[in-house]
Order: structure tokens, then sequence, then C-alpha cells
């Protein structure tokens, strides 16, 4: 664990940084809070916005008060961003099933620092071949299914909070709570 | 049963290559059929009843995959410790275990060997399946927590349908109320005093 004077000194080294100053640094910074996307307004992606208010306009009926609209929008939004979700479940659960998994395998820290410690020893420079995620998937399409969504446990766990989320959001909206 | 105009309106439920479009709207249309939907809100939560429904379904078939895709390796691991005799060690006894558990699937003679074996030490095929439960019980878990969490949205929704009619035969009341009240119908309680001030 870092000391208080290590602590003290971090920080005060911080304060001097002025962030990333080439391009593709700052494009890579404006992307650290961003993981999945799913927690954005559905209506940022526009292609849904005319979806988007028929569904409200639906809901709300003839009413032209600014407080039932309001409900009406915060109730389609969250019907949307619930269809939003589930769509990314199915797409990754297809992915996984067609590749295996959903990222191409990557040496771990550990296994490069081995391979570079073997080499500077003076061996030769062997690099293990990755492990083909698909050839252990199963052959029949109803278990590669299965098979994928095993894989995918806790991503579609993550996902599933969303979709709880977005549906509290629609009952509150529903129920005025 | 034709769709209806409320339900062409909502986002269609996305469905893998495996799954049955048909299948789904059969099971939604028997929870059209039970629940009775009136208007939009009352299907926006059948749509979402069906779709959670729809996805506890798909996780306890996966649940049974995982089961049966785990039974080969169960199997290999019950033998390697049922073959081993005292003082030898796994890996001798491992490929006799590997050949055994890979045909025990498609000969019957395999069969017939692998239940001897069980029954000398008192066990059954169920031993295998328990092996199977417990090398897969990670997964399992996880698979049972996102079900529990499922069945709670789904009995959630089903509540939210009722609160809502109940809601709505609240305020279809007090409308009525209002209604009478506005066009000064006379109120059963009112009679009495109506009576005394025409006297």
């Amino acid at each position: 664990m870092a000391s208080e004077r290590q602590i003290a000194a971090n920080r005060r080294n911080a304060r001097k940084s002025i962030g990333p100053r080439c391009g593709a640094g700052k494009k890579r910074a404006s992307r650290n809070a961003y993981r999945h996307g799913l927690t954005l307004s559905v209506i940022s992606t526009t292609a849904v916005a005319k979806q988007l208010d028929k569904l409200v306009r639906k809901i709300a009926g003839d009413s032209k008060d600014a407080m039932v609209l309001e409900r009406a929008r915060a109730i389609a939004q969250a019907e949307l961003d619930l269809a939003r979700v589930r769509r990314a479940k199915v797409a990754l659960i297809e992915r996984a099933s067609a590749f295996g998994e959903l990222d191409p395998p990557q040496l771990t820290v550990t296994q490069l620092i081995r391979i570079l410690n073997a080499y500077d020893r003076g061996g030769r420079l062997i690099i293990p071949k990755p492990i083909d995620a698909l050839a252990t998937m199963p052959s029949q399409e109803l278990d590669r299914s299965a098979e994928a969504i095993r894989r995918l446990l806790p991503e579609l766990r993550k996902l599933e909070r969303y979709e709880r989320r977005a549906a509290a959001r629609r009952d509150r909206a529903i129920f005025n709570r | 049963m034709p769709r209806t105009n409320e339900l062409t309106l909502l986002p269609k439920l996305p469905l893998l290559i495996t799954e049955s479009a048909d299948e789904f709207d059969a099971l939604r249309d028997a929870f059209e059929q039970e629940i009775k939907p009136r208007g939009i809100i009352e299907q926006i939560y059948v749509h979402d009843i069906s779709a959670i429904v729809w996805e506890i379904l798909r996780l306890r078939r996966c649940k049974v995959v995982i089961i049966n895709l785990a039974l080969r390796s169960a199997l290999q691991s019950l033998l390697k410790q049922l073959l081993r005799q005292s003082g030898q060690y796994e890996y001798e006894v491992e490929d006799e275990a590997q050949t055994l558990a890979q045909s025990w699937f498609t000969v019957q003679e395999a069969k017939k060997q692998v239940s001897e074996i069980l029954s000398r030490f008192d066990l059954d095929e169920s031993a295998i399946e328990a092996e199977a439960i417990r090398r897969s019980s990670a997964d399992l878990e996880l698979l049972d927590r996102m079900l529990a969490s499922l069945e709670t949205r789904r009995n959630k929704a089903l509540g939210c349908v009722a609160e809502y009619r109940a809601s709505l035969a609240h305020q279809l009341r007090e409308s009525a109320d209002r209604i009478i009240d506005g066009k000064g119908v006379l109120r059963l309680e009112d009679a009495p005093s109506e009576r005394s001030t025409a006297a």
C-alpha cells in the first residue's frame, strides 16, 4: 500500500498533468467513461426518434397537457431503452455463438513477461498459439446458443440490471411515483 | 391472433436464430387472452411479461444444455476416480476413462460397462448427472440468479397490470362522480335536505 508521502507526491504530480496532448490521446480519453452506451438516452441516436414520437402520441392520446405528455415521453423512452437492451443481449449471444467468444484471444501480461524473460535468458522467442474458442463450441445450433449464453453470463447479468432499471423508470412514470 | 394497432407501435422482441417467432407470438397471444389488455399501457405490460417469460424459458433450456454438455467430462472424472486401484495415480487410468466416457454416448456395450463399474460402488447414472451439476455449479448459480431476477420482474409486471386497472377504475369512478356533481343530478345523501327545504 502507498504511504501518506507517496499519495501526496502522486497527487502533486497529477496536478501537473495537462491531460492527453495528441489527437489520438484526446480521442481515447474522451471515451474513458464510455462502456456500452446503454445509459445514453434513446433519442440521442435520432433513428428511433420517430418511433418514440408515435409511441408518446399513442400513450398520451389527444391530451395537450404538458405533464401528461412528459409522463408519456418517459414511458415511451423507457420502453425503447428496454428494447435496446434486449437487442444488445441477442446480438451478443449470436456473436458469441458464431465466434465462440466476444474478444479475440490476447496474451496476458503474465504470459508476455514469461515469453520476454525466456527470450532474455537467451531462448527463442516462442509465442504460444491462441486457444481457438470456436473449436470448443458444440456443433448443434441449440447447444451453441446455450454455450454462448454460458460464456456470456457475466455480461448478460450486467445487461439484466439495465433492463431492470429501464422497467423501473417506466413503472415510475406510469404510476407517477 | 391478428396484431392490434398498439402492438405494431411497440418494439419487436429480438429473437435468437434458433428461436421461433411463431412460438413467441403464440406465447404472447396466450397472455393476451388471459389478461385481456385494454389500452396501450396494458399492452406494454403484456408485451413485457411475454418477453420476460420468453427469456425465462430460454435460460431454463440453457440450464439443461449446460448440464448435458458437462456430462462427458463429468463421466470421465467419475471414471478416473472409480477405475483407480489403490496405489495408482489418476493419470494411469486417464486413457481408459476417456475412451469409455466418449463411447458411453453412442456404444451400447460401453454404456453397460459404465453401469457395471458404477454399480460396484452402489452408484447409478444419477451420479454422472450429479457430477455434471457439481462441475457446472458456478454457471448454474449465475443462471439461477438471473432466473430469480426475471421471475421477480414478471411478478412485478403482473402486479402493475392489476394496480393500473385499479387506479384506472378509481379515476373513472371519480370522473363519473364529477360529471354527476357538475350536472346537478340529485345525490341520495342530499335527498332529505332537499325535501325539508321544499317543506
